[in-house]
């Protein structure tokens, strides 16, 4: 029973990362997609064409939900900015609880006609609830984020040679040594990034994970807590008495001087009521943190009633960690890097998941049978690793194949998404083994590759149209698809073309470097 | 800048590779002499620290930080990439990628 | 020795670990890690000389770290015994001491 510290935390290491690690990799691909959520969203909905930031659409937004929702206490105006985003609104029905929301189009004010689609919102959303109800959802990712975080510590604690083993990687060197050298590479080089990432995602949900505080000094009011945190007032009540709202441009001037670019977003509290008050939320692409700058404007006459000011130390951390977390920068090139580190992370949890299969596989090979829980890890493996790739890309071939006025089309995506993921989970049950990853691989590679052909196919906004536009949503979409569908079928090629050989050989190399 | 970011720490990197046994002999062959491993340490250490400076001069403390932590996972992986596939690239990019970065700084710039 | 050449030796030693071991352990860490974090958030908020939103902010993104730690201490410590050993006290004491001055309200 007595061992030594680093032995204990390898133990640690290795078994909390396993128990989590499928959830993890799903958690961390999906994420990884929504740092494109809205290219994604774009590339789902071609009819729309990509918007100009400006005060125009939001004037036709209030315009359109005041004729359609007058009686709402609240609107909230998403307006598109430079990264092409759509022109969203959210309204409540008086009494409801839950928003209700419509994308406009930009030129018109009248809700579009897209196919329906969650858009990227789908891994967005995927990335924290896991499709499940949200309670669940948030609660199953935070638990695995937590043991992330443990095998995070327990990983740096096990991993003595940190900095001596920082560059090797042995492609084809035996039983899982490549794994290994690759597992250490990628988690040792993007570690700041892993661990600000996992950190930082429970925080994003920490008032669900850790309420106590709230509970023991606002008394369980979590709206007065977020009150003072952000610095906003309380809800307005209604004076029910009707009253014009200001015209919004003015405001929206005011805005774009004081933060040098516009508002990124416009609540409406009680419009067409003399109570009325319009926020202005900053941009939060403008600076790591995303604690919300707002501007509070009479509703009636515009004057501006308060600016909030510099958070405090406690808040203004919180916002960059937010801010982190969500990497919604507005350097292209700092997006790209966190989607490199995010795929690093990405591939660290798999080559951990295989390498902890290749340990006892190899183990087995020289016992016997491999036993039940091989068995079942092996097919995890299989089913998520390479069974999710394909299933994400089954969803994007979906949306352009599904029957544009297909009822619940937005569901029959999400649909497809899962029977792929189904059948590869399936295919992994029944057919274990490197042809069923070879075949997986292959599939995923070429619904990657073959995404920008398709695309061609079924709208005029192919690569052909859309890089001579500049259109990088769309382009940019088509572009990462088929690079990674790319990589995808080199792993393909390698498992077909190499693996028997290497195994032979790497099962006789360990054999002599154990007897030795 | 950010690509002569990008190649300074590159260069770094590599630098602290070849203060290793093992890449020393894959990249240049034979162990490296005390002396000189010390001398590719420091110029390693030296030109990640350098790295960090075009950083912060493009995008500012915040956003420069976090861009240079990224900017070194990207160039710590294509260089371990790079060791086994292709040695000769990986030696020569060493030099070449800063060069490129100092060409490049006055056309991006401008 | 890197990691790949303990393994095997991990394996063995779970055999070792008797479950009875395992499980008390985890349980300390999953539950005991939490009752430790949430009383740790909830003393910083009833305690920190700071405004009270920054007081529960503070609490509450320490406490995932409290939480590893704990985790990480129940794992490396001698034993399952050991390991409850030191995870109770703190949290009996600041849940007297949060109890005794009214911040559990």
């Amino acid at each position: 029973m007595r061992q030594g510290f680093r032995q204990c935390m390898s133990w640690l290491h290795i078994w909390s990362g396993l128990l989590v690690g499928w959830i993890l990799f799903a958690v961390f691909l999906t994420g990884t997609a929504s740092y494109f959520r809205n290219e994604i969203s774009a590339w789902m909905r071609p009819e729309l064409q990509a918007a100009a930031p400006g005060a125009e659409p939001v004037r036709l937004a209030i315009e359109t939900l005041q004729r359609t929702a007058p009686n709402s206490p609240s609107w909230i105006i998403s307006p598109p900015d430079e990264r092409g985003g759509e022109l969203r609104v959210f309204w409540r029905e008086p009494g409801a609880r839950r928003f209700a929301t419509a994308v406009l189009d930009p030129a018109t004010g009248e809700p579009v006609r897209t196919r329906e689609s969650l858009g990227g919102n789908f891994f967005y959303r995927f990335h924290f609830e896991l499709h499940m109800a949200p309670l669940w959802g948030r609660w199953i990712v935070g638990f695995c984020a937590m043991m992330m975080l443990v095998a995070i510590i327990s990983g740096i604690v096990t991993h003595r040679r940190i900095f001596a083993d920082f560059f090797t990687f042995r492609p084809g060197k035996g039983a899982g040594r490549s794994w290994l050298d690759a597992h250490n590479a990628l988690g040792v080089l993007a570690l700041p990034y892993h661990l600000m990432i996992t950190y930082t995602g429970l925080i994003t949900l920490m008032v669900m994970y850790m309420p106590w505080g709230i509970q023991a000094a606002y008394q369980g009011d979590r709206q007065a807590f977020v009150n003072d945190v952000f610095g906003t007032a309380a809800l307005v009540k209604r004076a029910n008495q009707p009253a014009p709202l200001t015209p919004i441009a003015p405001l929206l001037d005011e805005a774009t001087r004081r933060w040098g670019g516009p508002p990124g977003r416009i609540d409406v509290q009680q419009p067409g009521d003399a109570s009325a008050v319009i926020r202005m939320t900053r941009r939060d692409a403008e600076s790591i943190s995303a604690n919300p700058q707002t501007l509070t404007f009479d509703g009636l006459r515009g004057t501006l009633l308060s600016a909030s000011g510099e958070a405090a130390a406690a808040a203004a951390t919180r916002g960059v960690a937010y801010g982190l977390h969500l990497g919604r920068f507005a350097s292209p090139l700092l997006r790209g890097l966190f989607f490199l580190s995010g795929l690093a992370g990405t591939a660290m949890v798999a080559t951990g998941l295989v390498l902890w299969a290749a340990k006892h596989r190899h183990r087995h090979a020289r016992n016997g049978r491999a036993g039940f829980g091989l068995r079942l890890v092996e097919a995890l493996n299989l089913a998520t690793i390479a069974g999710l790739p394909t299933a994400m890309f089954g969803f994007l071939w979906a949306n352009r194949l599904l029957p544009l006025h297909l009822a619940d089309r937005a569901e029959w995506e999400v649909r497809c998404f899962f029977l792929i993921w189904a059948l590869a989970g399936l295919q992994a049950v029944l057919w274990p083994g490197l042809r069923s990853w070879a075949a997986q691989f292959g599939a995923a590679a070429l619904l990657g590759l073959l995404l920008p052909v398709l695309n061609l196919l079924t709208t005029d906004r192919h690569l052909g149209a859309s890089l001579p536009a500049g259109d990088w949503a769309m382009a940019g979409t088509d572009l990462v698809a088929a690079g990674l569908g790319l990589l995808l079928g080199y792993l393909a090629w390698r498992l077909v073309h190499r693996a028997p050989a290497r195994q032979a050989l790497r099962g006789a190399r360990l054999a002599r470097a154990e007897g030795a | 800048m950010a690509l002569l970011g990008f190649g300074l720490a590159y260069a770094g990197f590599l630098g602290l590779s070849l203060a290793m046994d093992r890449h020393h002999a894959e990249l240049l062959g034979g162990r490296p002499a005390t002396a000189r491993r010390r001398l590719l340490r420091g110029l390693g250490w030296g030109l990640l620290g350098l790295s960090l400076l075009p950083c912060l001069a493009l995008w500012g403390t915040g956003i420069g930080l976090v861009s240079w932590l990224g900017l070194l996972t990207a160039a710590g992986l294509g260089l371990i990439l790079l060791i086994p596939y292709a040695p000769r690239l990986a030696l020569w990019l060493g030099p070449l990628l800063p060069l490129a970065g100092l060409l490049a700084w006055p056309i991006l710039v401008a | 020795m890197s990691l790949a050449a303990r393994i095997p030796a991990g394996w063995r030693r779970l055999r070792a670990w008797h479950w009875p071991g395992v499980l008390s352990r985890t349980i300390a860490a999953v539950l005991g890690g939490y009752a430790l974090a949430a009383l740790v958030a909830t003393a910083f908020a009833a305690w920190l000389p700071a405004s009270r939103a920054e007081a529960v902010l503070t609490g509450m993104m320490l406490s995932f770290l409290i939480y590893a730690g704990a985790v990480i201490w129940v794992f490396a410590a001698r034993s399952a015994g050991r390991a409850w050993a030191g995870l109770l006290p703190p949290v009996l004491v600041l849940a007297a001491l949060l109890w005794l001055t009214g911040g559990l309200a």
